[in-house]
């Protein structure tokens, strides 16, 4: 690859929530081993576009800096993944140094400012199936049994979600007209549910899960687990929680 | 946000569940039964035909077994198709063109449905008349691409809906087994593709 002169990029801005996005190029001195956020924090040194004006510096989120917290997930150049890790070398070597990198906010969650959207609905989703092992009540639970290691070989990588977003990004059925709660609190209910102490708050999940927006929007569409970032075996985790949910409707339907 | 504040969850089960059963069992019979063609031409076919609607109570099956799931099965499932957000230009995995497939198909086979069942169910009664339609349709270029597309349509919604349902009902769970089902669930829309371009060839070679 030849060294470029200038890192470029187009991004797609936004000023506050409501108003309309636009496109801004911008460019700094090229340097190795940079990544995307590594630019946009040169950039906010003097930020000047190409055209020569000043602008506002462009707003986006990051906090770990090394892909465990997900704040920074964007698009660049229309695959959603974090700007943390996203190599500017690796970029040129895959789409060539001569076009400018795309960037643009997630599209499947509201905007705040430029780069930066609002993740709140996963959250809110994960608790709505109680994605936790809840070991505060009047008594001591204990610790209860381990894990068996069969179990735990499957439910550890499940444990590094970092709930970025990239999933429910590329999820088909994820979109304004539904309200589907998405793969990656799917594969938290499978997870947890495996857990010996979350097992005791098994039913509730499924129930929710079996709620408004619940598993049954999942079209098999199976982007999620491609993009996953954490490659968390999402599919997996659908096929093996909808085995659980249809016998919780048998249960639901003939235990009582 | 979606208006629905009801969980979809047993409508959506039911939609799968009866898009194998009767639905698409019924598809395998209709050709089954389509294929006496192949025994003598007319002749057999015509048997068939003349058998399937004087069997008593045909009437009731073809209401309560066919009719009623599958008007179900397409009302529903124009919504399913609605509320998808399709990207599969810009994720160009080969899942994700399925789920864009299985739509396309789903549409196609709807609109090809109507129209077969109206023409040859619901517009004409007499046996030898609905051969005489349908041989007609095949013979001529502009229908036969029509029933080309639309049969083709209804077997590749099936085959992929097999693949789809085995997820639904948690069969198909493991990578390897997911991949192993997709490859069968593939074959059986191959087959069924054949079948059925078999099927119109021999019946766009009726003479009378
Ligand atoms: S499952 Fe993967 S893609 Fe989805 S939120 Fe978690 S880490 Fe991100
Ligand atoms: S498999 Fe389900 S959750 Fe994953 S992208 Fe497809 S529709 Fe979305
Ligand atoms: S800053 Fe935490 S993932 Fe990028």
């Amino acid at each position: 690859m030849n060294a470029p002169e200038f890192i470029q990029l187009r991004v797609k801005r936004q000023d506050n929530p409501t108003s309309k996005p636009y496109w801004e190029d911008i460019k700094i001195p090229y340097k190795p081993n940079m990544n995307v956020v590594s630019v946009l924090m040169e950039f906010r040194k003097n930020p000047i576009n190409t055209k020569g004006e000043k602008i506002d510096p462009i707003v986006w989120e990051c906090n770990c800096l090394e892909e465990v917290c997900g704040a920074c997930t964007m698009l660049i150049n229309g695959v959603p993944r974090q700007s943390c890790s996203a190599l500017i070398d690796k970029i040129y070597e895959k789409y060539g140094s001569d076009k400018p990198i795309v960037l643009a906010p997630l599209t499947k969650f509201p905007v705040v400012r430029d780069l930066m959207i609002d993740r709140q609905i996963m959250f809110d989703n994960l608790r709505k199936v109680k994605a936790w092992v809840q070991v505060d009540g009047s008594w001591d639970i204990g610790r209860g049994p381990r894990m068996a290691d069969r179990v735990h070989e499957w439910a550890y990588p499940i444990s590094r979600c970092m709930t970025c977003g990239c999933c429910m990004e590329s999820c088909p059925n994820v979109n304004s007209k539904s309200n589907f709660i998405g793969p990656n609190t799917i594969a938290q209910v499978h997870m947890f549910n495996a857990h010996p102490i979350g097992e005791m708050q098994k039913e509730k999940r499924l129930d929710a899960l079996m709620g408004p927006g619940g598993i049954q929007e999942c079209g098999n569409a199976q982007n999620c687990k491609r993009v996953c970032p954490k490659g968390i075996n999402l599919t997996m985790s659908i096929a093996a929680v909808n085995r659980q949910v249809n016998k919780r409707a048998l249960q639901r339907m003939f235990d009582k | 946000m979606s208006s629905a504040k009801k969980s979809s969850f047993y409508i959506r089960r039911i939609h799968s569940l009866v898009g194998l059963l009767p639905i698409g069992i019924f598809m395998i019979v209709h050709f089954l039964i389509n294929s006496t063609v192949f025994i003598n031409g007319n002749e057999s076919y015509l048997a068939a035909v003349n058998f399937m609607k004087t069997t008593p109570g045909v009437i009731f099956l073809e209401v309560g077994l066919i009719a009623i799931p599958l008007l179900f099965h397409a009302i529903y499932g124009l919504y399913v198709v609605y509320v998808a957000h399709n990207n599969a230009l810009q994720y160009k995995y080969y899942r994700n063109w399925a789920f864009y497939l299985q739509r396309i198909t789903a549409i196609l086979t709807t609109i090809f449905i109507v129209i077969h069942v109206w023409t040859l169910r619901l517009a004409v009664h007499d046996s030898q008349m609905v051969i005489q339609t349908l041989v007609g349709w095949l013979q001529n270029p502009v229908t036969l691409a029509f029933y080309i597309i639309g049969y083709l349509a209804a077997v590749y919604h099936f085959g992929n809906g097999l693949f789809t349902f085995l997820i639904t009902w948690g069969v198909a769970k493991g990578d390897r087994a997911q991949k192993v089902l997709s490859i069968i669930c593939f074959c059986v829309f191959l087959a069924l593709a054949v079948w059925g371009g078999g099927l119109l060839y021999s019946l766009a070679q009726i003479t009378f």
